[in-house]
């Protein structure tokens, strides 16, 4: 289980942003990588550090940065 | 010039790891230029024969997914030199593969040397964006050799 800082600095790290770009208002259109490689990436990377498998539609329905730690909150991985 | 950097498939087991071979002439063109006096192979083709070596692997597994097509290069490293004249063994084991997307840890070793390792990170391509008939040659080879009861799967 992560806290949100570290929830947040893992998302930087996933879409190679600065880490002060990084909030839970960002929403996805500010954030260049998360494009459709980008969205592969965010899954794989839920996978591999949180064992989240999420179907396409789900990953398409996240708008913004909050809606991912909303998802780990809901997944028991975020305190 | 042809772009297969994979000569040979030892051992496969689909979806899982693969061992392959590649060799590579002393007249390649490209060590004219890296480097003269130097010449080695150029990281970006061993990068290249990785992830050749690790497509076949998954394209094995789940043909109907699509073509697996090189997306991310999520590390690499670089220890040893490829000389002319030497011969790579390729090593890919999947780490994690997914309906859209694989993950597949691969390193080359040139006899007992390490020579690099990567994680590479996989996207599907369906056919119908390739040639009607493109076939890989060089996995259908070893799949027809095991079929007809050559060494093979090395599982």
């Amino acid at each position: 289980m992560v806290n949100q800082e570290q929830a947040l600095d893992w998302l930087a790290k996933v879409f190679q942003e600065p880490r002060e770009k990084i909030t839970p208002e960002t929403p996805r259109e500010a954030i260049g990588s998360w494009d459709s490689l980008g969205v592969l990436m965010l899954m794989a990377e839920l996978d591999e550090q949180f064992k989240i498998i999420l179907t396409d539609q789900e990953m398409q329905a996240m708008k913004k940065v909050g809606d991912v730690l909303t998802l780990l909150r809901e997944r028991g991985q975020l305190s | 010039m042809r772009f297969i950097l994979v000569d040979e498939i030892l051992e496969l087991e689909p979806g899982r790891r693969i061992k392959a071979l590649k060799a590579v002439s002393r007249d390649e063109d490209y060590f004219q230029d890296h480097f003269p006096g130097f010449p080695v192979v150029p990281g970006v083709l061993l990068t290249e024969m990785m992830a050749q070596a690790a497509g076949k692997c998954l394209e094995a597994e789940d043909h109907q997914r699509g073509r697996p097509m090189l997306a991310k290069i999520s590390e690499a490293s670089f220890r040893d030199w490829m000389r002319p004249g030497e011969t790579a063994t390729i090593h890919a084991e999947v780490k994690n593969s997914r309906q859209a997307f694989a993950t597949v840890n691969c390193r080359i070793e040139v006899e007992e040397r390490k020579l690099c390792s990567a994680e590479l990170f996989f996207t599907f391509i369906p056919h119908d964006k390739f040639a009607p008939g493109y076939r890989d040659e060089v996995l259908e080879r070893f799949l027809k050799k095991t079929a007809t009861g050559g060494t093979g799967s090395g599982a």
